[in-house]
């Protein structure tokens, strides 16, 4: 199956916060198979170079299979912390969509599957209301 | 199997007082907890306190058990608020006064104290501790004693399980962790205790504590399910049914608008809580990584399996020193050309900060409209923008150096490129920085009081 690149968001939703000077992005895969993909293909590493300027300090994430989730921790990354920081989003509440900005390889099938998923989850909801 | 409902009916200073009502109207809950205080309010309540030995409290307390008591004493709802702030003994007499004038005679309210450790810091270092900053690595507040203005310990459910012993129907606490004010009453329910075998059952109910405390933040506020969130604009808050093995369902009120689902907890599992497997709470450390998902009904999530440690040794504490102040001024450009007029106008201000030799520690200029959100990550638009606000925001140490960021932005009206309009007037802010540490949790004298209306 041929690999494309793909914005993060196409594989998962995102959802972050802080804790004083860290940034704490959630990452929700759409499903299992995203889920596979998400955890190899985000790292650290990666992580920090796409918020670079941005995440002064380390970058950790942590896996959360049970929920097809990673935690991801950018240390140092909001200017100090809500009470001093110079950032209009003082609690970083826009940073889950920044990382959901990142390109990553993914197969075309998985891919496809994946906006298949968040259309089901979207049409469930809606009917249900 | 025994089983309570605990309802969370605020997540902020400030938060709608309708979903709490109609909570306590038709939610069918035995409990609802009330959080007010975000990391920097007690410095803000403390410096009230300091004017006026009569403040420091969050005032909306109030309005808020005007609107509640006669609805959920009747009914036997207990109420748990941490409006307590900097001031909970202040805010225990205004709400007696509150349940006397509704001739509510034998209600009790409880109020907790002792998470203010200012008074008892260099009692405390005096025996050797380290008030170490968990950002910075830095070994203690040597630099910033003479600034500081609160030192509060996020103390956990002890006294709030006492007080619920005593029998209080409202139950008034200051800093108290935003999850104690959940757990407390489960514990309390359940008769469990800060001990063998009972960890795994406090790590679930440190685990629903946390899934509900921020309010709409689980039944579709700030949430990837906006689109699909029924009447969000009178979105319901959540209820935790909680049973005694430690499993619970997560819904909100009945016939509430928003939306509880897999994702909407999802979203909260995952929400600034550092390492999912070691979620550090006052009663216990509890496992996110081990949990189960499950839709059992509309707007009913089951969670399952949930985990815990015991509680750690040291307790959280948030210390606020006073740090300068921030100065900040806008102004917007309309199309054409809007991002270079913004552009211009970012060099005309760097060009006549030099001139004027201005002073700050730091200064940022983020372009409204392009990269105020997403700073580095954002790409540059490829076309010509309908309008760009240019944000001018420095940190100094004095008012005045404030004042000059903030003029610039309204100089730029005149001095500015073509269409240049100017917005909103800001005042420079004092700045109160936080310094997070620990402490052992034996030098926090906490207690309690119950008082009876007459």
């Amino acid at each position: 199956m041929a690999k494309i690149m793909a914005q993060l968001k196409e594989l998962a939703f995102a959802r972050s916060g802080d804790k004083g000077d860290l940034s704490n992005i959630g990452l929700m895969a759409k499903n299992r198979e995203c889920y596979e993909v998400i955890r190899k293909e985000v790292t650290p590493e990666r992580v920090k170079s796409h918020f670079k300027g941005i995440a002064k300090g380390d970058v950790k994430i942590y896996e959360m299979s049970n929920i097809d989730s990673l935690e991801v921790l950018l240390y140092q990354a909001l200017g100090g912390g809500a009470t001093r920081t110079l950032r209009l989003d003082q609690t970083g509440k826009s940073m889950g969509q920044a990382l959901l900005r990142m390109e990553i390889e993914v197969d075309e099938n998985i891919l496809k599957k994946a906006k298949a998923a968040e259309e089901a989850i979207y049409q469930k909801y809606r009917s249900a209301r | 199997m025994k089983k309570i409902r605990v309802g969370s009916g605020s997540a902020f200073w400030g938060d709608m007082l309708d979903p709490a009502v109609e909570m306590a109207k038709d939610g069918n809950v035995n409990y609802i907890g009330f959080d007010h205080l975000a990391e920097l309010t007690l410095a803000l309540l403390t410096r009230m306190k300091m004017k006026d030995p009569n403040k420091g409290y969050i005032q909306d307390i109030i309005p808020w058990m005007k609107a509640l008591l006669p609805i959920a004493y009747p009914k036997g709802i207990k109420i748990i608020t941490n409006a307590g702030g900097a001031n909970p003994e202040k805010a225990c007499d205004e709400v007696v006064k509150i349940a006397k004038d509704f001739e509510m005679g034998g209600m009790k309210i409880g109020m907790v104290t002792g998470d203010d450790i200012l008074p008892q810091l260099e009692e405390i270092r005096a025996k050797g501790w380290k008030f170490k900053n968990l950002d910075t690595g830095e070994e203690d507040i040597d630099r910033i004693k003479d600034r500081i203005v609160a030192a509060n310990a996020y103390i956990g459910a002890d006294q709030i399980i006492e007080t619920l012993q005593a029998k209080a129907d409202v139950v008034i606490t200051g800093r108290v962790s935003d999850n104690a004010l959940y757990v407390g009453p489960i514990m309390h329910e359940f008769g469990w205790k800060f001990e063998d075998p009972y960890w795994n059952r406090i790590g679930a109910a440190v685990t629903v504590g946390h899934i509900i405390e921020c309010a709409a933040c689980v039944t579709g506020g700030m949430s990837n399910m906006w689109k699909v969130s029924k009447d969000p604009w009178r979105i319901g808050f959540p209820i935790a049914e909680v049973y005694e093995n430690g499993d619970a369902i997560i819904t909100k009120t009945p016939n509430s608008g928003g939306i509880v689902n897999q994702w909407t907890v999802k979203e909260h599992l995952v929400y600034e809580v550092h390492d999912p497997g070691n979620y550090l709470m006052p009663d216990g450390i509890a496992d996110f990584t081990k949990l189960n998902l499950k839709e059992i009904g509309t707007n009913e999530v089951k969670v399952t399996e949930m985990k815990g440690k015991p509680r750690p040794e040291n307790l959280k504490v948030c210390i606020g020193y006073r740090d300068g102040f921030i100065g900040e001024g806008h102004i917007f450009f309309p199309w054409p050309d809007a991002l270079a007029k913004a552009q211009w106008a970012e060099k005309w201000v760097r060009e006549r900060f030099k001139l004027l030799g201005a002073k700050y520690e730091e200064l940022r200029i983020d372009f409204i409209g392009v990269n105020v959100l997403h700073g580095e990550v954002a790409p540059l638009p490829d076309y010509d923008l309908n309008e760009v606000g240019l944000r001018i925001v420095a940190k100094t140490q004095t008012r005045e150096e404030a004042d000059v960021v903030r003029r610039a932005a309204t100089h730029l009206w005149t001095a500015g490129p073509i269409g240049a309009s100017f917005g909103v007037p800001f005042e420079p802010r004092p700045v109160v920085s936080l310094w997070p540490t620990l402490v052992p949790r034996d030098e926090v004298k906490t207690k309690y009081l119950v008082k009876e209306v007459k």
